[in-house]
């Protein structure tokens, strides 16, 4: 374990910096929680209705995840305040003795329940059963949560997309005012959301390096809704911390795997007498042989995604173990100074031809010192 | 894993206790190969789909069931398809291990037995030929032949091989030439398989046993293939697979046959019903019924020596976890079960999955049931052992109720392979999506999950899973959710 090189508690949580890449923003630390210390920087596997689609604790656990989100309006329909209560809270329901961070629900509302607005008070919605105004209010948002018990809640947010074209109400909502009033209201941790709504990738890029140069060091910053690894790995060297995303979940059950050369959509017909793991040289359950490894072919993948559920089950078990280890690995080149080198090795395993390197990435790296253009040294 | 041993005697399978008159009646045996951890019987084999049991990857497997062997159907590994000559399995390279094992990743302690057909299988319209039997592949019916059949018990090296059999497995019983066929056939494939695989220098050296098929046909009509098979196949079986029991009572008239472990294709659908089963000599169940029940939303609740409580009432066989009554109970499915499911999960937690269509449910479910089968299972063993077991089926049937509830939460998506739509039937799947009212923009993955492109199981639903209450506004505010707004 390095040494901690600054450290700051709340009630709620424990900061501790324990390196700093000394040519990017990125950083590692470490977060004590009410369940246990977590490494960032760090990926969320979400756990929507208090489950990991289809893998037992047991196997989330055995990933290396120590944190995963449940969503707090999901759970605050099924199975409801009232049973959370008696049963005493998500992770006495789930059976996960980890850490639980859960959302505000602002952004989940507004997306997935149509005729919702936020207003100064709350959110406003009609119910759809029987088309009765009602509202939910920060208030509801914390009291659910408290019930939740989660580790880490998040306030009930004014979420405007990005790439809303009212600049004004934009500004009204955002960036420099936004964050400095964060920071006056000293939080525990800081989570910049409202991104990964479709706006351009080098305009998510810049909001994130705005923030994390406003925003003070000995704090966690958690961009929100964001899991694909390029922009994980960019968004660390901008200096964010932790970040979730349904994507590696949500992909599996399309039958794609995430792997250091880019996404395979394996229901692919050439994949069916590909007797090859997963990914070759990959540490997870699904592709190690022997020693408790599985030793599942890309061919059985193939034979059952969209038929049988164990196909979706491993593609889960491999893209979250994935997604993990890609910070793990971040995580020990930030320890090593050698971020930069990680980076450029990276993008030269997603990308054959530094041609075909993603623009935003290239202009977001530049501003942070890494030019993966300019030949290794 | 290591090569197989070429040793003809470590395929055995042995009575440890004898049944009192003619091997008619409940009894215990070993059935061991070289390669895998020896079957206790009776016993029951996990039914897989597509090569998987259903819901459950091979770690949970190994680790939380007790399943040491699984049955597999041709039907599911041979589909055509424009880009490939021969089905995919048949590539994979053999080197040292065995490739229907290495392409389904069944763990190594674990047989596999391979039969032509899924079951429950699907009723083939067309029928089988005299030289094939139709089966259902995921992309339509297909023909197979005897000798298509051989090539891919050579190629792929189950454990446990039954040779195929004529079979319409309609609920109807066919008529008298029908019958007469069925016999005709099913001889001649057989005589025709031990021709194709010889059994001294194929099967043996390959640790390959066969388990040859009797008809659910009566006796008179399948005596002469009995006769056939005791005088001249007797001392290449390694066992039977019945596809109707009542053929056991009729089995001592040929003595050759008895000592034979017996596999049940009938499948049971309760646990009296295994017991008559047992009593008649079953060795091997080889039954979906447990993926039934599970799909269903039912945690099986019964123990063959279950601890009398003194409560009063037949106890029911089963629980549905779907119902609301079990929100907030933080109890085991089943008192006193020790899987997995049961010391780390509740049933509220359960009742949950189920409410919220969560595929880790089933799994939950899958691992419990599973679990209550193997231990039933070895309290039979145990009782047959001690000389209890009448005394103890006596009491079970007298203890529990004679049939498992019905669930009722929502049942996994059915696929191709599990039915075949006929006219003017109901449709199998509820519709996972409609139409909000007022709604313009249909979801685009669940269209695609309709088309079907993509997706497994309903829980796996739209690009988000969805946020919609399903309480009306009052019961919300009374949960706490929100607040009703007065306008």
């Amino acid at each position: 374990m390095a040494a901690t090189i600054a450290s700051q508690s709340s009630a709620a949580l424990k900061f501790d910096l324990v390196a700093r890449c000394s040519t990017t923003r990125a950083r590692a630390s470490c977060l004590t929680l009410p369940h246990g210390p977590v490494q960032l920087p760090m990926f969320m596997p979400v756990a929507t209705q208090a489950s990991l689609k289809g893998l037992t604790p047991e196997q989330l656990e055995e990933t290396g995840c120590r944190l995963c989100l449940n969503n707090t309006y999901h759970l605050g329909l099924k199975p409801g305040q009232e049973v959370l209560a008696a049963i005493g809270g998500a992770h006495k329901l789930q059976g996960w003795q980890h850490n639980i961070l859960t959302d505000s629900g602002g952004f989940q509302m507004v997306s997935l329940l149509k005729l919702a607005n936020i207003t100064e008070e709350g959110v406003r919605f009609l119910s759809p059963h029987d088309g009765t105004p009602m509202l939910l209010t920060p208030e509801h948002s914390i009291s659910l949560q408290n019930t939740i018990g989660s580790d880490i809640m998040m306030q009930l947010d004014d979420v405007l997309v990005t790439t809303s074209p009212d600049a004004a109400r934009m500004r009204e909502a955002m960036l420099r005012s936004c964050c400095k009033e964060m920071i006056a209201r000293d939080t525990p941790g800081i989570a910049i959301g409202g991104l990964s709504g479709g706006e351009a990738k080098a305009d998510y890029c810049r909001v994130v390096a705005t923030c994390t140069e406003l925003l003070p060091e000995l704090k966690p910053r958690y961009v929100m809704g964001i899991g694909y690894p390029e922009d994980l790995v960019v968004s660390v060297a901008l200096g964010a911390d932790m970040f979730d995303c349904v994507w590696p979940t949500r992909t599996a059950r399309f039958g794609n795997a995430v792997t250091k050369h880019g996404v395979l959509n394996i229901k692919n017909a050439k994949f069916a007498v590909d007797f090859g793991p997963i990914e070759e040289g990959c540490g997870c359950i699904c592709c190690r042989k022997g020693d408790g490894g599985l030793g599942i072919t890309r061919a059985f993948v193939h034979h059952n995604t969209a038929k049988e559920t164990v196909s979706a089950h491993l593609l889960t078990l491999h893209n979250v173990w994935y997604q993990l280890n890609l910070m793990r690995e971040v995580r020990d080149a930030i320890m090593a100074d050698q971020y930069p080198a990680f980076i450029r090795r990276f993008f030269a395993n997603l990308y054959p031809n530094k041609a075909d390197y993603p623009e935003w990435a290239l202009g977001a790296l530049r501003g942070v010192g890494v030019d993966l253009v300019e030949d290794e040294t | 894993m290591s090569a197989p041993a070429v040793n003809g005697d470590d395929m055995s399978f042995k009575i440890i206790q004898p049944a009192l008159e003619h091997g008619l009646a409940a009894r215990v045996g070993r059935l061991a190969t070289a390669n895998r951890t020896p079957l206790e019987t009776p016993t029951f084999v996990g039914v897989t789909s597509r090569g998987a049991i259903p819901h459950l990857t091979p770690d949970v497997i190994s680790k939380h069931t007790d399943i040491r062997a699984a049955y597999m159907a041709l039907e599911d590994f041979i589909e055509k398809s424009s880009k490939r000559k021969s089905p995919a399995i048949f590539s994979l390279p053999k080197d040292g291990c065995r490739p229907l094992h290495a392409y389904t990743a069944t763990p190594s302690t674990t047989y596999t037995i391979l039969a032509p057909r899924r079951t429950p299988a699907v009723v083939a319209q067309n029928g089988n030929g005299p030289k094939h039997i139709s089966v259902l592949t995921s992309t339509g019916f297909e023909r197979v032949t005897c000798e298509n059949f051989c090539t891919a018990v050579e190629q792929i090296m189950p454990d446990i091989v039954v040779p195929p059999a004529d079979l319409t497995f309609s609920s109807t019983t066919p008529g008298a030439k029908r019958q007469a066929y069925m016999v005709k056939r099913t001889q001649e494939w057989l005589d025709e398989f031990f021709t194709h695989l010889d059994p001294e220098k194929t099967l043996k050296p390959s640790d390959i046993q066969v388990f040859a098929p009797l008809l659910p046909l009566s006796y008179p009509i399948q005596w002469e293939y009995l006769k056939h098979l005791a005088e001249e196949h007797a001392a290449k079986l390694n066992g039977l697979t019945l596809y109707d029991v009542k053929i056991l009572h009729d089995l001592k008239n040929h003595p050759q046959l008895l000592d034979l472990p017996r596999m049940s294709m009938e499948s049971p659908e309760s646990p009296q019903q295994i017991l008559r089963q047992v009593r008649l000599g079953v060795d091997i169940f080889a039954s979906p019924h447990v993926n039934n029940v599970s799909d269903a939303g039912i945690a099986l609740n019964f123990s063959f020596a279950p601890s009398s409580t003194g409560s009063s009432g037949l106890q029911p066989l089963g629980i549905d976890m779907s119902s609301e009554e079990h929100q907030t109970s933080v109890k085991p499915f089943m008192e006193g079960c020790g899987c997995y499911a049961c010391t780390k999960h509740h049933r509220a937690y359960l009742q949950h999955l189920m409410n919220a269509r969560e595929m880790l449910g089933w799994t939950l479910l899958q691992i419990h049931n599973h679990h209550v089968m193997s231990e039933f299972f070895r309290q039979i063993r145990q009782a047959i052992a001690d000389g209890t077991f009448e005394e103890k089926a006596t009491q079970f049937n007298k203890y529990y109720e004679s049939e498992l509830p019905l669930g009722t939460g929502v049942r996994p998506r059915a696929r191709g392979y599990h039915f075949k739509p006929e006219a003017a039937q109901p449709k199998i799947n509820k519709a996972p999506w409609n139409r909000l009212e007022g709604e313009g923009t249909p979801d685009q993955v669940a269209a695609a999950e309709a088309a079907g492109l993509a997706v497994t199981g309903p829980a796996a639903g739209g690009s988000e899973t969805p946020l919609v209450p399903e309480a009306d506004a009052a019961a919300l505010a009374k949960e706490g959710f929100a607040k009703i707004e007065r306008a």
